[in-house]
């Protein structure tokens, strides 16, 4: 910090002098700057992200004029990347060459390799984390965008990741109104497990009610949704007391298990990954599967691919048990605004200010609402906008009281892959799960040594 | 030497240039980067020194005394004198007075503490967030979170906590954000089961599109050469299509012709076959596309070189073949298989090179599934390194498998030149003086 300290005397210095000549001569102080933003994992429904930071901007610049100083921000902004791969690839090389933007919308689980990697520096270094409408965003969630007891970045929003079940199906299948809408109560008290999950979605398909492999249906590429499979069966993902990620050999086996179990009944394709998304989309929201989960935002989507009636058609929960050790849960992976290693100091400080601006409850409520997340602040709930939203409302209630989210470690992508790759193994009979979770633990041991605890 | 020969080497020198450019340099580089443990965490460029929470666990779990680690961490930030004076000297005596006076001797474990003492002041000239946090960091009495960027930065920092000298090592060890050396990339590399699997899915994508390539390849040239000529360069226009397609449009239209929903099976639906995904849907589907989709693009390259082959073969040898009253078959056989030997030799080896690191077209069509089976090595080498849902690119990991490939390559075109005598293909003819 010692370094910081005389980066901000010099810079302090340069501030009064260039302030002394430009009151010399008689003009106003001129900055012009251009902050570029990069968001990952975003489609059109998605824009308030970058488009928070140019509102932000706006806001800034005309403070800024208050203040007597020219500031002239032309913000740029890309939101179209093939996917979180390619976004992520071209950020890291960016980065590397020293071209990295100011301000990335990426995954939480970014900030530790990335602040390892000295390619962000902590917002904290900016901003008043006391201040409104920083001291407004929920603690856990704010938590979430912490490392190593620093402040990395801000949440940009919150969601989960429920499980659904179309109504249609479940009463051909012999459930009444009342007992759909029971599930999500038994779910959460663990009385409607993954095992119920087989039986329901097996009926429905023996019965002819959705074709073979429509019985369940799950997402269709890596993402943290498997994760919550193996805490299903009890899995821990990390050690709380030594900070070090857990791989439990038995909840892996068995939350394999679950997807094989799956693929013998016929209700789930055995080369279900891999299916296109568009097509995937449009086959749950028209009732295709009989029960699939997903997130929060497909809300939206939904009614985009021709379901208007989302009330009448689906019912939601957590993502159920899978035995008595697991527990129901959902997993919520909050993006954030990260600020990026600049040369320029003055311009990390004004992004790290966009950021904050664009938390703001009435900025970010139009992204959550837009887009289909959910608030991270609590003023958000005395926003109409907000407040008069049922599926923000409902979501929060059910979901994300019971969210937990992966855990920012250096090696957690290293983990996440290894146990996608044995899930695809076993679900594709490549291996049997025993075999599956076996090359797992030699790959998790390999790369991650002393970080990896294994149960 | 004569003055041609600098005038060929300065012909040569483009391609001398590109041969540099782009295949030794990157060659060197994966070599480089294969004894490396490169990741996103280290960076490419080299690192910094930092000692944060999780590098603290890992400094107890390696066995440093306690007594090292509360040196590290240190007071966390105290008001002392000196931190005093340097407030007064950056602010104003006036609020070193008052803070001295209400925190002398106070120990605050973060900064933002520092920070909310600061703004309980009654006199309070600091305005500015960032100068709070600058006037809060001269109290900070720990290395914990301070990156240094150079190791004698970082042995001074070591050097005033007062650390001892024998636990130095194993600390600077820790704190290092960079890559180091290794070897320990192949070890683990082979200890891996899939890469058994990448191996044996590179082998038979090798062996069946190079087949498919050169038996097809030399079909066509050999069917078109027995066609009217206008005729025969339509055929060749037409197969010649894959080859300067974009890519992607190519990919594009095989997804649609192959999945549940496309051409196929649409077409068979008509005649009761349930639909289903023509490419995913088991290994075997997935193999039989993927070895079209590549043969169709290689065999067009084939068909040409064989083709302008067959017509280097003088005519009136077949004029004669025929006179002898040779059928076709045997004309094929006796007389134009004979001569496009080199041009089968020449397709093979270039096609085996060019197989074993090609994975654009399965990247775009099955991306190695279903479950890895069609995850070539080259393509585990680009899905490691470069491309992956977690952003988790291991560059050191990545270039191993990259270098075992080329290394492979080499050995391939070895074997290659001796197996089919290239040097008596390049021999000069004796008639040539």
């Amino acid at each position: 910090m010692t370094t910081l300290v005389s980066k901000l005397r010099q810079s302090t210095a340069a501030a009064v002098l260039a302030l002394t000549a430009a009151t010399v001569a008689g003009e106003a102080f001129a900055k012009d700057l251009t902050i570029t933003v990069w968001a990952g994992g975003s489609n059109d429904s998605d824009a308030y992200r970058w488009e928070a930071i140019e509102m932000a901007a706006d806001i800034l610049e005309r403070e800024a004029a208050i203040l007597g100083e020219d500031l002239n921000i032309t913000v740029e902004s890309k939101g179209q990347f093939g996917n979180w791969q390619e976004f992520k690839q071209a950020v890291t090389l960016a980065a590397e060459a020293g071209t990295a933007p100011n301000i990335v919308v990426t995954s939480h689980l970014d900030i530790a390799p990335w602040s390892e990697a000295g390619y962000i520096v902590p917002v904290e270094e900016y901003l008043d984390i006391d201040a409104w409408p920083l001291n407004d965003i929920y603690p856990n969630i704010m938590e979430i965008a912490a490392f190593d007891d620093v402040q990395w970045g801000l949440p940009q929003d919150a969601e989960s990741r429920p499980f659904f079940f179309w109504k249609d199906t479940l009463k051909k299948i012999g459930y009444s109104d009342e007992d759909i809408a029971a599930i999500p109560a038994r779910v959460e008290a663990g009385e409607y497990t993954l095992q119920n999950v087989l039986e329901d979605a097996k009926k429905a398909v023996d019965m002819g009610v959705v074709e073979e492999g429509y019985g369940f249906y799950p997402r269709v590429s890596n993402g943290p949704d498997y994760a919550q499979f193996y805490q299903s069966f009890g899995g821990e993902l990390l050690d709380p007391d030594s900070g070090k990620l857990v791989l439990d050999k038995k909840a892996m086996e068995e939350f394999y298990q679950f997807f094989v179990d799956a693929v013998d009944a016929g209700i789930t394709r055995k080369n279900h990954l891999g299916t296109d998304w568009g097509q995937w989309y449009n086959e749950v929201a028209n009732g295709k599967a009989a029960i699939w989960h997903g997130g929060t935002w497909h809300y939206g989507r939904y009614a985009q691919e021709g379901n208007e009636d989302f009330w009448n058609t689906i019912e939601f929960s957590l993502i159920p048990a899978g035995t008595e050790n697991g527990r129901a849960n959902t997993i919520t992976h909050p993006l954030v605004y990260l600020i990026t290693d600049n040369a320029d100091d003055e311009a990390e400080e004004i992004a790290a200010n966009l950021v904050k601006i664009a938390s703001e409850p009435r900025l970010n409520t139009l992204h959550a609402i837009k887009s289909n997340h959910l608030g991270i602040s609590r003023q958000q709930s005395n926003i109409e906008l907000y407040s008069n939203n049922r599926w923000a409302d409902e979501a929060t209630d059910r979901l994300l009281a019971h969210a937990n989210s992966q855990p920012n470690h250096v090696n957690y992508g290293a983990y996440s892959e290894a146990l996608f790759k044995g899930l695809e193994a076993a679900w594709t009979g490549t291996k049997t799960p025993a075999e599956a979770v076996a090359e797992v633990e030699v790959q998790m041991k390999a790369t991650l040594g002393d970080e990896l605890i294994v149960r | 030497m004569q003055r041609s020969s600098w005038l060929g080497l300065a012909f040569l020198s483009p391609a001398l240039i590109v041969v540099l450019l782009f295949f030794m340099v990157p060659v060197v580089l994966t070599g480089f980067f294969a004894f490396t443990n490169m990741s996103t965490a280290t960076g490419v460029k080299g690192g910094e020194y930092v000692l944060n929470a999780s590098g603290l666990r890992a400094l107890a779990d390696a066995g440093l005394p306690a007594k090292t680690l509360d040196q590290i961490e240190g007071a966390g930030y105290r008001v002392d004198a000196r931190g005093l004076e340097a407030l007064a000297a950056d602010f104003g005596q006036p609020i070193a007075d008052e803070f001295g006076k209400l925190h002398t001797g106070e120990v605050f474990a973060k900064r933002r503490d520092v920070e909310r003492a600061l703004k309980g002041l009654r006199s309070n000239p600091i305005r500015k967030t960032r100068d709070r946090k600058a006037a809060a960091e001269l109290f900070k009495r720990s290395m914990m979170n301070e990156r240094f960027p150079t190791l004698p930065a970082f042995e001074a920092a070591l050097e005033e906590a007062k650390i001892p000298e024998a636990d130095r090592p194993l600390i600077t060890k820790v704190a290092y954000t960079g890559w180091v050396w290794t070897a320990e990339n192949f070890g683990f590399l082979f200890s891996l089961e899939s890469t058994w699997q990448y191996a044996k899915n590179t082998g038979i994508y090798v062996v069946f599109t190079l087949s498919f390539n050169v038996l097809f390849g030399l079909f066509l040239a050999i069917a078109t050469f027995y066609l009217p000529a206008g005729q025969a360069s339509t055929f060749r226009a037409i197969w010649f299509l894959p080859r300067i397609l974009p890519p992607v449009l190519y990919i594009v239209m095989w997804r649609w012709f192959t999945w549940d929903t496309g051409f196929i099976s649409t077409v068979l639906s008509g005649f009761g076959v349930a639909p289903k995904n023509w490419m995913l849907d088991t290994e075997f589907h997935a193999w039989t596309t993927i070895v079209l989709i590549n043969g169709f693009v290689g065999a067009s390259m084939g068909m040409i070189v064989f083709s302008s082959a067959i017509r280097a073969i003088p005519s009136s040898m077949l004029y004669a073949s025929e006179v002898d009253g040779a059928n076709r078959l045997q004309q094929i056989w006796h007389i134009i298989l004979p001569q496009l030997r080199w041009p089968i030799l020449f397709i093979t080896s270039y096609q085996t090179m060019s197989l074993l690191t090609s994975f654009e077209y399965i990247y775009l069509a099955t991306d190695g599934g279903p479950g890895g089976a069609t995850e070539v090595w080259a393509l585990a080498a680009f899905h490691t390194a470069l491309n992956n849902y977690g952003g988790n690119l291991q560059y050191g990991l990545g270039a191993t498998y990259a270098l075992l490939l080329v290394v492979i390559g080499l050995l391939a075109s070895l074997a290659y030149l001796r197996l089919f005598n290239f040097r008596n293909l390049l021999i000069k003819p004796r008639i040539e003086g």
